[in-house]
């Protein structure tokens, strides 16, 4: 070390020895310290060095209103106790809507995200992609720094390259006025973007602005302005209604508001409390509601219009109203078991006259939410169970893309503010042609995806747990985004890029939404609390009350009029995935692996097509289709889906990608190693005219079989299998209608018979203190599939690939277990969902047979697993009639071994043992969690509240089917469930004593629904002796 | 020494026109050979490639983990269990030839004894390496035996597996040292005739200094007679034993009290395949042909006859209880055995299990070499089945449907299985080349009570 005169203060040894490094970082302040050495290529220790330098001189600022600096964890900031989780409110955007959330951050690393408990719109609850979102900003296949592509071909820069060519570039357009400048952005509601899109527009006067979204609600829009004249956003209450009628519309399964939805549905079906609604879900392809319905009518997608129209020539009379539209003369109306359901329903919507509420989906074209809106305000609806505030989002999102190529001659230089075009443009909008056109095309993504690679410029952009921003939930109320952690990879946000690119005097992310937000920012504290609250307190959407317009006479084309049979026209719907939604997921390993709610689909995507149908087409399951309409055709594999309407094929999107990264498919030279894509796009199949269905369709089966990865039904069920799954169904699957729960509120209770259940032992603990158990409600849950993301995230499951999931050996602690229900396989008569979990027996048989004893009952009845112990038998696998324990057949845990996983592993939960190959592992009721608790309680010498402890699964529900806590406690939600008379232990007859208990589906069918034998049914059970 | 034997009991010594020393001759001729027969080294070179094979995959295994196998979530026991209990089963003929035949003064067993023994120990060998390695962590399997150490972490002793282990091991090593013991006089005569140093020293080791003097036998036969009555619960106790890691279970199929007579029927008729399967060959090719007899292959083949019977009626027994218990578990768990997706195991486990060895009801196919070798063959192959029966046709459909899968096996699968054969043979071979196959000095025994009794 020199020796150096005088008292001197120094931050490191490398800046007390002048290390012409250090020195390099410290003055490069808008450097690229990350491009010389990207951290995948960097040993960890390097990495976070590089990351300590990058957090505390990059000059980003911080995720905690106290500070300006987001700092790495190298000295201890004051009242941050290490190891100590805090949690911080933010909001996440999708599709134009914000959701708000609240992360968990440990050690300054968001790793856990759930719903913002204090906003009504997730009240705590959250959906798969929320959940998933984690993983994104952790994805090592993110874009690391900003590169050039010509050719496809990737050259790597910097920002500095990027900014000397930006300076000079838009210079020289802002002197031009901005001639032929264009932007293409997603939707957004950001009132910071909108604000820094005005300056932009002041900047460059003459620049045009095109927003483009796959995935949109155009239609909801367009309907409301045929119905009202204006675009008012709609609103249900679903807790107030009696009567619900989903036309298309999915409000259990994914979507901006269904979180809310979820919570008034189940608000709504609580038969303890003697409130039941009935839900009648009309749709072409079988969703999370049309599972939870009591009615379920299948059509083609094409012909709900003329059901809605048939349902308000039919019910305006009944109202004393005059009738908008013709009688039903479509001939599937005709079909026996449809008019028998549609005059139910008519019944039904007009008995419960104020109490209903209609609800129509977002793939219906506006002339169905027109007559939604005209029933609902037919019905007396409006103002009880159906409310309106204004929208001032942009009604023509699908149009945007192609109205932006219109212009391909004009565009000089074409700025994409996230989103990824060349991918989801629809077959008949050639975008891509755009950019290999003599233009300056520049990209802003989280990914180098398939746009990127066919621009000349790419740059990354920073997720939104990296960067501040705002946006409107769905109920209007503004939310704010608040960084978590500092960018991973020097990426600004799209209000930071439009900043710069403007040269705006503030530069900051921060400081930029305050300016947005304007007089409600303005002071301090007002920002601080609305960053602490996650948005500000009160800012919902206006009401509006629109006055209903006169509807004209929709008219009926052919498809609408067809009958049901099932070798009549074909039509093809166009769906976003419950997954990968568009397709922006596509490389989040969670999401891919997980189950598809209707056919437990993972790592592929697929015609979901109606077996009867098939079979009239000579389709055999999982071979190869090739879908054509109108001279464009793509080739996937047909799944038989038992559910889906007649004639009508779903398809989803969001697959096929091509320059995803590792997990989605990527080829040379994105990745070193190419990966084939998952799936099949099927964007090309699809126009702007045919946005959410296309009739007219072919089909043809190659005969080429492919393999598809289910979760459940791997191999193809024979008819034994059939008859003994129907069979034992109504014991594992028990269930009601309201009307016999009314009268005999425990007769599921019976619906095995067993001898008296006498057991060998005593009970192996005496379950002093507390006694941990969980309910989950068969009533409630729609099968949405979030708390199996959020186990994931809790609870570091591994991701295991395809070739894994076809073997069966998906490591999910928690799966949804899906039954069809029926003596026809091809028409199910109802659907069931089932989570299954580990259920903790009381007398567990994986713990008798374990030979190391490496699972064993703790005192509070916990079926815990020491994975030290285990050396991988697998016997205890074997004795589980649950099947919920999983084995780790590889090493599935992210090897530390390869670089890209450093990046990844930081998601990991750090309370959580990432398991090693060869032991066996299960649900833990979240242990973690429960200790956290305890630890708590012990401090404050007091015991732990009902309440206190939540699993993870249980947290994101946004039906609250599942309960957990202290069976000790008999005033514990979980107690005085467990206690309901529809309360039932699967399996119980084996006597096992499992610590979950299933609360029995109750079901409300129409009187006029009920089939006569009905009721002979479900008396008639089948002993069970064990033994 | 001839008091030692019952004269009124025995039904079929070696007869004819054997003497003391053509005994010897025909016995040790083998192992002081300098070279063995050509078929010899054929098949010892074949069985060592299927060991090296069984050896890379137990390497690859140890380096990428069990997935390499066909198992799955609800087939979490797969080949390697089914290989398992499949050695276990072969390794019982041994014993109980030596020891149940022994007690019951049945002389013929000496014509076949040393090699049946030699089988059971090899057998067990192979089968106890298949839980060793399927354990997820097969670097850790010592944990189920109770070591003492001070973590106090112990063995759970409610688990069959833990059972197991003792089952196993106590067999091995009671089968171990009655082979061993039986061996002795016998490596004192090769080692008295060795001409070479090196064999002379060997055999002369493990002869642990026979002399044959009257007290040498006098204590021989008494220490035969203890392990032989040591040995007969094994017998039934192993197999028992094993087939409580299924019947302890409660999975449908597996949750039957039938089990352990079941399994030890269907063992004994496994290891007397397998003794016919071996011996056949082995004694045309090793010239033994004047102690192995016709007349004692006949007489295996008649337990192979009584067994297999025995276990066509377990067969038909389950599915009468699957009925009878009224249970839809256990009910379906049958019907699916039978008519599921596994039908093809199972109904070719009747075909080679219940159907061939009936035809041992004729004379002429009794006493019929080939057939006997085909037979044995199609037994064995019926036994591995009724294993994979058992162990994956009940667990790919339990309780719930949801969970219900289907068991393909990997190339590791057959790999691996193949190689422990490779593993038995390359043993097996081993001991024929240097081990006298006869227990010549209990052929000798019997012969002389032959004489004694004529005179």
């Amino acid at each position: 070390m020199k020796k150096s005169s005088g008292a001197r203060m120094w931050r490191s040894l490398a800046e007390y020895e002048n290390d012409p490094e250090f020195t390099k970082y410290l003055h490069n302040e808008f450097g690229t310290p990350l491009t010389d050495t990207p951290p995948n290529s960097a040993e960890r220790r390097r990495f976070m060095q590089l990351m300590a330098a990058s957090f505390s001189l990059a000059g980003v600022t911080g995720c905690r209103w106290e500070e300006d600096h987001l700092l790495p964890m190298t000295r201890q900031p004051e009242g941050v106790i290490p190891g100590v989780p805090r949690y911080f409110n933010t909001a996440m955007e999708l599709g134009g809507v914000g959701v708000p959330l609240r992360v968990k951050s440990y050690d300054g690393r968001p790793i856990k995200v759930d719903g913002n408990p204090d906003h009504p719109d997730t009240q705590g609850a959250s959906g798969v992609y929320e959940q998933a979102s984690l993983l994104e900003m952790y994805d090592p296949d993110r874009s690391k720094a900003p590169a050039q592509f010509a050719g496809g071909k990737a050259t790597e820069t910097t920002w500095e390259e990027y900014r000397k060519f930006g300076l000079k570039h838009f210079r020289d357009l802002g002197q031009a006025n901005g001639a032929g400048l264009f932007v293409l952005s997603e939707s957004t509601s950001s009132a910071t973007v909108g604000d820094m899109k005005r300056r932009f527009m002041q900047s460059f006067p003459q620049a045009q602005w095109f927003e483009y979204e796959p995935d949109n609600r155009d239609n909801e829009r367009q309907g409301a302005k045929l119905a009202f004249g204006e675009i008012v956003r709609t609103h249900y209450d679903l807790s107030k209604a009696e009567v619900v009628l989903c036309l298309e519309a999915d409000p259990l399964g994914n979507g901006p508001e269904t979180i809310a939805q979820g919570k008034g549905f189940a608000a709504a079906r609580n038969p303890e409390a003697g409130r039941m609604n009935r839900v009648w879900a009309v749709e072409s392809s079988l969703s999370p509601t049309g599972i939870q319905a009591d009615h379920r009518l299948a059509i083609r997608s094409a012909q709900v219009v003329a059901l809605a129209a048939a349902l308000e020539a039919e019910v305006a009379p009944k109202v004393g109203q005059t009738a908008t539209q013709a009688a039903g003369a479509a001939k599937f109306l005709a079909d026996e078991k449809i008019k028998k359901a549609f005059d139910a329903l008519v019944k039904d919507l007009v008995a419960a006259k104020g109490k209903s509420a209609i609800l129509v989906g977002s793939t219906q074209p506006p002339e169905v939410h027109a007559l939604g809106h005209r029933l609902n305000a037919l019905l007396g609806n409006v103002g009880s169970t159906v409310s309106y505030t204004a929208d001032d989002s942009n009604p023509e999102l699908r149009q945007g893309l192609a109205n932006l190529v219109k212009k391909a001659s004009e565009i000089k230089t074409l700025i994409i503010l996230g989103g990824n075009p060349v991918y989801s443009a629809s077959g008949d909008v050639d975008f891509a042609s755009v950019l290999k056109g003599n233009i300056t095309s520049i990209h802003l993504s989280l990914y180098r995806d398939e746009t990127s690679h066919a621009c000349s410029w790419h740059l990354p952009l920073a997720h939104y747990l990296e960067s501040w921003g705002d946006s409107r939930s769905f109920n209007g109320s503004l939310i704010v985004s608040q960084p978590l952690i500092a960018p991973l990879f020097q990426a600004p946000s799209i209000a930071e890029f439009l900043a710069w690119t403007t040269r705006d005097e503030v530069k900051d992310g921060q400081q930029l939404v305050r300016r947005a937000l304007g007089e409600r920012a303005a002071d301090d504290k007002a920002w601080r609390r609305i960053v602490h609250d996650g948005g500000a307190v009160g800012s919902m959407g206006s009401a509006v009350s629109p006055s209903l317009q006169t509807l004209k006479a929709v008219s009926l084309g052919e498809a609408a009029l067809a009958d049901l049979n099932p070798s009549g026209p074909l039509e093809v719907t166009f769906q976003a995935d419950p997954k990968v939604y568009d397709g922006r997921f596509a490389n989040n390993g969670w999401l891919q692996e997980l189950p598809e709610p209707a056919m437990k689909l993972t790592w592929d995507n697929a015609a979901f097509i109606n077996p009867k149908t098939a079979a009239a087409l000579k389709i055999e399951d999982c071979s190869l289709v090739t879908v054509s309409v109108e001279g464009r055709s793509i080739t996937l594999p047909a799944l038989m889906s038992p559910g889906q309407a007649p004639g009508s094929v779903r398809l989803v999107l969001g697959y096929g990608r091509t320059h995803a990264g590792v997990v989605a498919g990527a080829k040379a030279p994105v990745a070193a190693d190419p990966v084939d894509p998952v799936g099949v796009s099927v964007y090309p199949l699809r126009t702007v005219a045919t946005w959410d269905a296309a009739q007219g369709v072919k089909l043809a089966s190659s005969g080429t079989k492919v393999k598809l990865a289910t979760t459940q039904d791997k191999h193809p069920m024979d008819d034994i299998g059939r008859q003994g799954t129907q069979a034992r169904l109504p014991q594992i699957v028990r269930q009601d209608t309201f009307a016999n729960f009314k009268e005999t509120p425990d007769h599921v209770k019976h619906a095995v018979h067993h001898p008296k259940l006498l057991s060998l032992w005593n009970d192996p603990v005496s379950y002093e203190g507390y006694k941990w158990g969980m309910t989950i409600d068969l009533n409630r849950c729609s099968g949405c599939a979030a708390c199996v993301v959020a186990c994931n995230a809790e609870n570091n499951i591994p991701v295991v690939g395809k070739s894994q999931v076809l073997r069966g050996r998906e490591m999910h602690w928690l799966r949804i277990d899906r039954y069809f229900q029926g003596d026809n396989p091809d028409e199910p008569d109802q659907v069931h969902n089932q989570p299954v979990l580990c259920q903790h027996c009381e007398h567990a048989p994986c713990e008798q047979v374990c030979p190391v004893g490496a699972t064993m009952h703790s005192s509070e009845g916990l079926n815990d697993m020491a994975y030290n112990r285990c050396i991988g038998t697998r016997y205890c696998s074997n004795n589980c009639p649950y099947k919920v324990r999983r084995f780790n057949y590889f090493n599935y845990a992210l090897p530390l071994t390869e670089d890209r996983n450093e990046i990844e592993r930081m998601a990991q939960n750090p309370e959580v043992t990432v398991r090693f190959r060869g032991v066996m592992e299960k649900c833990s009721f979240c242990v973690q969690r429960i200790q956290n608790a305890k630890i708590l309680a012990k401090n404050a010498r007091r015991k732990l509240k009902d309440g206190e402890v939540h699993t993870a699964c249980q947290d994101a529900c946004s039906t609250d089917a599942i309960q957990f806590g202290d069976l000790n406690d008999p005033t514990s939600k979980v107690a005085q469930s467990a206690n309901s008379p529809r309360g039932y232990a699967l399996l119980e007859e084996l006597n096992i004593r499992p610590r979950v208990t299933y609360l029995a589906r109750i079901t409300n069918p129409h009187p006029d629904l009920i089939p006569a034998t009905a009721a002979e049914e479900a008396e008639e059970v089948k002993p069970e002796h064990h033994g | 020494m001839a008091n030692t034997v019952d004269l009124r009991d025995w039904q079929e010594p070696p007869r004819g026109e054997n003497t003391y020393q053509k005994i010897t001759d025909a016995v040790t001729r083998v192992v002081e050979r300098t070279r063995p027969p050509k078929a010899w080294y054929i098949a010892f070179g074949i069985s060592l490639v299927w060991l090296s094979i069984l050896l890379c995959c137990i390497g690859y295994l140890f380096w990428m983990g069990i997935g390499i196998w066909g198992n799955n979530n609800p087939v979490a026991w797969g080949w390697p269990i089914v290989n398992f209990v499949f050695w276990v089963g072969i390794g019982h003929a041994g014993t109980l030839i030596s020891a149940v035949l022994y007690l019951f003064r049945q002389n013929w067993r000496t014509a076949i004894n040393r090699a049946a023994e030699a089988m059971t120990i090899f057998a067990v060998i192979c089968a106890v390496m298949f839980p060793g390695i399927h354990v997820g962590r097969p670097w850790l399997p010592y944990w189920m035996l109770p070591i003492p150490n001070q973590m106090d972490m112990w063995p759970q002793f409610r688990s069959p597996l833990a059972w197991d282990i003792f089952a196993v091991s106590t067999y091995f090593t009671v089968s171990l040292m009655f082979w061993f013991m039986g061996l002795i006089p016998d490596l004192a005569s090769v080692r008295d005739r060795a001409t070479s140093k090196t064999r002379r020293f060997l055999y002369g080791f493990f002869s642990l200094g026979w002399r044959g003097s009257a007290r040498h036998w006098h204590r021989y036969e008494k220490a035969y007679q203890i392990l032989a009555a040591l040995s007969t619960p094994l017998v039934l106790s192993v197999h028992s034993v094993v087939s409580f890691d299924f019947a302890t279970s409660q999975l449908p199929g597996w949750h039957t009290t039938i089990f352990p007579p079941y399994f030890v029927a269907g063992a004994i008729f496994s290891g007397f395949a397998m003794v016919v399967t071996l011996l056949v060959p082995a004694r045309e090719f090793f010239g033994l042909k004047t102690l192995v007899k016709v007349e004692h292959i006949e007489l295996m083949n008649k337990v192979i006859l009584a067994t297999g019977t025995l276990v066509g009626y377990a067969y038909g027994m389950e599915f009468f209880i699957a009925w009878y218990s009224g249970s839809q578990y256990e009910g379906f768990a049958f019907i699916n055995r039978a008519f599921g997706p596994y039908a093809w195991a199972y109904w070719t486990m009747i075909s080679c299990n219940v159907i061939s060895p009936q035809l041992y009801w004729f004379k002429k196919i009794r006493t019929n070499m080939v057939l006997s070798v085909i037979i044995g063959v199609f037994v064995n192959v019926g036994m591995w089945f009724e294993r994979f029966v058992i162990t994956c046709s009940s667990l790919n459909r339990d309780f719930l449907p949801s969970s219900w899968g289907y068991f393909t096996p990997t190339p590791f699968d057959f790999l691996t299985f193949m190689g422990s054969f490779g593993l038995f043979f390359t043993m097996f071979l081993l001991f024929c080349r240097y081990l006298p196959q006869v227990a010549a000095s209990e052929v000798k025994g019997v012969h002389a009570a032959q004489h004694h009794a004529a005179h």
